[in-house]
């Protein structure tokens, strides 16, 4: 089976259906839930690449108490990205298909992911990790997440 | 000039006019909107979380308001331009809109409770903030500015949404 035939029976299920028959407003609710999650996630990496990337007061807090305190609402942020998106991915699931904005927030995602459980973990595990490699990751961090933001406000215009 | 009529001139506006027809203008000024967004409100609501002790308790909240307050003023900076210039390229469906209105004036109500905190906290924020609990005024405006900005938000969110009715 190949991915549009896939995307094809996602949106002719019943659910799917279901989804896409309800007024407008229910899917404005999922995309509230949306950019909730994805400020959630965008504003606690910020925050961590900020002690990261500054040398003022900032740098004095603990970088790991930091990265815990945030790792909960990056995952709590995910959870509702993941969950909204499937309700406003469902009923238009074949529009997605040649969209390469669609596609590419997918490739940031990954790739985001990728470096966030890596390198990022593992730079802010310690409280004084090596300054060069922990800018490096702030930088590299905050691209990715901002390129998936912005390559999602582009799915509606390609 | 009423606003109907002011909104329409900026609706039909060289800059209105462009902004609506260029490919990629619009989506690069919706995706700057939503970054200036995450710096300004998210950070904005880990200071409001750390004002009523649900978060980062173990900052002090000057030594987590100060070197945030540049980021947060220029996620502002950013989402306000990023925001005018949403607004001229859809301005005259835009002042239809009652939810437009109510997000005008959360904004306006969320910039008066940070001048109050300012001016009634910010000052002597050094004689507080190693409290183990911060004074009920400092709370209520966290709670305050949390709940207003959310507000903003959803407002924000629904204006396309509502367009459409």
């Amino acid at each position: 089976m190949s991915t549009l035939e896939v995307f094809k029976a996602i949106q002719a299920s019943e659910f799917s259906r279901f989804v896409g028959g309800q007024d407008h407003l229910f899917g404005a609710v999922f995309q509230l839930i949306h950019i909730v999650g994805l400020i959630l996630v965008l504003s606690s990496v910020i925050l961590v690449s900020l002690r990261l990337i500054t040398v003022g007061e900032f740098a004095n807090q603990s970088l790991i108490r930091l990265s815990d305190a945030t790792a909960h609402l990056i995952w709590i942020g995910l959870g509702l990205l993941a969950f909204s998106g499937v309700f406003i991915f469902i009923p238009a699931a074949t529009n997605y298909y040649p969209n390469s904005a669609f596609w590419a927030k997918f490739i940031f995602l990954v790739l985001a992911l990728l470096v966030h459980v890596t390198l990022y973990n593992k730079i802010t595990s310690v409280d004084n990790p090596n300054k060069t490699l922990a800018r490096f990751t702030a930088v590299l961090v905050i691209s990715l997440w901002l390129a998936v933001a912005f390559s999602a406000r582009f799915i509606g215009f390609v | 000039m009423s606003l109907i009529e002011l909104s329409q001139q900026l609706y039909d506006s060289e800059l209105g006019t462009a902004l609506r027809e260029s490919i990629y203008m619009f989506p690069i000024i919706e995706g700057l909107h939503l970054i200036g967004l995450a710096f300004s409100v998210g950070l904005l609501v880990f200071v409001d979380l750390r004002l009523l002790g649900l978060f980062l308790r173990f900052i002090p909240i000057d030594k987590l308001l100060h070197p945030l307050r540049p980021w947060i003023l220029v996620g502002f900076l950013v989402t306000i331009v990023t925001g005018i210039l949403l607004f001229v390229a859809a301005a005259s469906k835009i002042v239809l809109l009652d939810v437009f209105f109510y997000k005008l004036i959360f904004i306006v109500l969320a910039g008066i409770n940070a001048f109050w905190f300012e001016v009634k906290w910010g000052q002597q924020i050094k004689n507080w903030a190693n409290d183990e609990q911060y004074p009920k005024g400092a709370r209520i405006a966290g709670g305050v500015s949390l709940a207003l900005w959310s507000l903003v938000v959803i407002t924000g969110r629904l204006i396309p949404y509502l367009s459409y009715e």
